[in-house]
């Protein structure tokens, strides 16, 4: 994220106080890209593949995914993103969920998560959680995806 | 569902019955036994009989015969007085005489009819004699003429027709006695004949009705072996059905008690974690009323010190407790739910090692309590998932460690003995003891008994029968308050492979 070009951060969590919480700790850990939340699959689906600010068109981009969504599951995301024929198969996906379930981390994997968090349930540990991962965005490199056009 | 034919009736019908023909078969086969003694019997006195009419017949015969002989042999003398021969030869047989009519007599004397014919013949062969004697006398002292003068009487002749009539006579009694045996006999056969047939007939037809009684039986016999396999069969397919809907009925709990845990514990995090943000935001108020006490007491006001300083923390700190103390409780269920999942791997256990090594896991918190964990030696083996039983036996020994009689040195025993399929082992300890009433409660979840002095959720007793249900065993327990418990664990000797629940 250390790119000049700002890398949004795109958000899919249903729960309003968790994206709450995790908007909170991300930015005091330093981290001020401009974060798009969405609370369903449908519209997050349609911002990173249609809208003119998403990935899709407009460049580099992170994931931070819920697995338990209203209208769809967070694997079916996961699945659509990394399928995908353009440049939004390269953008890093952080699966950030309560489930801890082994099955469920391995099948993210499999489907191509880059990284896998379980939400911990105690606040000071789910801050530090968040902070840690947002230490872990500052460092890390986006690819841009504007290369492969 | 066949209907089983009453079976019980059935036996004792057949039962009477056989046995009924069984004693008809045996009564003619005796019949038969006793009717061939008997004609055996009769055709030996018949034999005797017979021999005996023999007997007399040659007898009367052989006095016949020495009749004519001595007849013919004096009418020789006379013809030629000089021939001593004939005279010799007349008096042998006149000395033979008496013996001959002595056996005659001896052989008729049972029969009354012969006895008169016998004496009228000995009275006839006297006077013959008599004759006979004079005769031969005249011969003797030359009296020719004389002796044939005597032989002319009429009276002579007519003694010797005499006694061949009575002879003959006596012959024929015997004759016809003899035809009245022979017809005795062929009756005592026909009689003999007629009660075989009678004796055969009779055991053909029990052989027959015994025949049928039996195919009837064993068709009886076959058609309730056959309800009896359908009800089997009707059985099996109900335990089958049976066991498909409790592991349905399982596997739904499971998912619901991990859906119900996992979406519980989302709020969670936002009640915990705004509480967080809450005591942050709280602190920064507490800050500005200290400030505003120390700066402007004017804007004090004791409402807003009274939030600031006490009811804001102490409602936080409430918040705090419910939710960790919810979240322990989620998790617990949310562990059971995960236990339940598991796949077992049934493998062969050395238990009594396996509490041992439990012991070492537990050796400070022993020595801490001055307490004794004895494993018995003959401790059997069993066949089962290592992990759970670990888990399991674990959870009782540390709750017999935790549950001490305080002041008390705790000795805590694991025993066990194998019962045909299935071990059971028992971890018994000196401790407080469990209140009776609560036996069934203990392993219910989030439930405790006696006094609430120790920290824990009333978890792990739940989680105990949980595993020990999936592993196909029981859990009891027995106690008095006081007294310490032992808990008894029933387990099958070998876990069946299973399949892993998706």
């Amino acid at each position: 994220m250390n790119a000049p070009q700002s890398v949004n951060i795109v958000m899919i969590e249903d729960d309003e106080g968790h994206a709450r919480l995790i908007e909170k700790n991300i930015r005091r850990a330093g981290i001020m890209n401009p974060i798009r939340h969405f609370t369903d699959g449908t519209s997050a689906l349609d911002y990173i593949f249609h809208d003119s600010t998403g990935p899709q068109l407009n460049g580099p981009a992170l994931v931070l995914l819920d697995l338990n969504l209203p209208d769809m599951s967070g694997t079916d995301i996961l699945a659509r993103i990394k399928t995908d024929e353009g440049p939004v198969k390269r953008t890093p996906v952080v699966v950030l969920t309560t489930t801890d379930d082994s099955r469920e981390i391995q099948r993210c994997y499999d489907l191509g998560a880059n990284v896998y968090i379980t939400k911990p349930v105690n606040y000071e540990s789910f801050a530090q959680a968040i902070r840690q991962l947002g230490l872990f965005l500052s460092v890390i490199q986006v690819p841009d995806l504007g290369d492969s056009h | 569902m066949a209907d089983l034919p009453a079976d019980a009736p059935v036996n004792r019908v057949l039962t009477r019955r056989m046995s009924a023909l069984m004693v008809f078969g045996f009564l003619a086969l005796v019949l038969v036994g006793y009717a061939a003694v008997r004609v055996m019997q009769r055709n030996e006195v018949h034999t005797r009989l017979v021999e005996h009419t023999y007997q007399v017949e040659n007898a009367v015969l052989n006095v016949h015969r020495l009749v004519e002989q001595g007849e013919t042999a004096r009418r020789g003398y006379m013809l030629v007085p000089g021939r001593t021969g004939a005279l010799a030869n007349f008096q042998r047989i006149e000395r033979q005489l008496p013996d001959a009519i002595a056996r005659l007599e001896r052989l008729t004397r049972d029969n009354p009819v012969q006895r008169r014919y016998h004496l009228g013949l000995r009275l006839q062969l006297a006077s013959l004699a008599a004759r006979r004697a004079n005769t031969i006398t005249l011969l003797g002292q030359g009296d020719r003429a004389g002796a044939l003068r005597a032989f002319e009487d009429d009276a002579e002749i007519r003694t010797i027709v005499t006694i061949r009539n009575l002879l003959d006579r006596m012959g024929a009694v015997e004759r016809r006695l003899m035809t009245l045996r022979d017809a005795e006999l062929r009756a005592s056969e026909r009689a003999f004949y007629t009660i075989i047939i009678l004796a055969g007939a009779l055991l053909a037809t029990v052989a027959v009705i015994s025949l049928l009684t039996i195919l009837s039986y064993t068709r009886d016999l076959s058609r309730s072996d056959e309800a009896l396999r359908a009800l089997n069969a009707g059985l099996e397919d109900m335990v089958v059905v049976r066991t498909a809907d409790l592991t349905r009925a399982n596997e739904e709990i499971q998912r619901f008690a991990y859906i119900v845990s996992h979406d519980l514990r989302s709020p969670l995090v936002n009640v915990m974690g705004f509480t967080a943000e809450l005591e942050t935001a709280a602190s920064a108020l507490r800050g500005l009323v200290a400030r505003v006490e120390a700066e402007a007491p004017a804007l004090a006001d004791e409402e807003a010190r009274l939030a600031a300083n006490e009811d804001l923390p102490e409602a936080i700190g409430f918040i705090r407790a419910s939710t960790q103390k919810m979240d322990r409780l989620i998790n617990a269920i949310l562990q059971l739910s995960r236990q339940g999942r598991r796949a077992l791997t049934p493998e062969k256990i050395d238990v009594a090692a396996l509490v041992r090594q439990i012991g070492d896991t537990l050796s400070h918190r022993l020595s801490e309590t001055d307490t004794v964990l004895t494993v018995e030696a003959d401790l059997p083996p069993v066949v089962s998932d290592r992990l759970a039983l670990d888990q399991v036996l674990s959870n009782l020994i540390e709750n017999a460690v935790k549950y001490l009689r305080p002041g008390v040195p705790g000795r805590i025993t694991v025993s066990g003995r194998r019962e045909r399929e299935r071990v059971v082992y028992i971890v018994r300890d000196n401790g407080r003891g469990i209140d009776p009433r609560d036996h069934a409660r203990v392993f219910d979840l989030f439930r405790r008994s006696g006094a609430q002095d120790r920290p824990g959720e009333g978890i792990g007793l739940a989680t105990v029968r949980a595993l020990v249900f999936r592993l196909g065993g029981t859990i009891d327990v027995a106690s008095t308050l006081g007294q310490g418990a032992a808990f008894t664990l029933s387990l099958p000797l070998v876990l069946l492979r299973q399949e892993p629940n998706s």
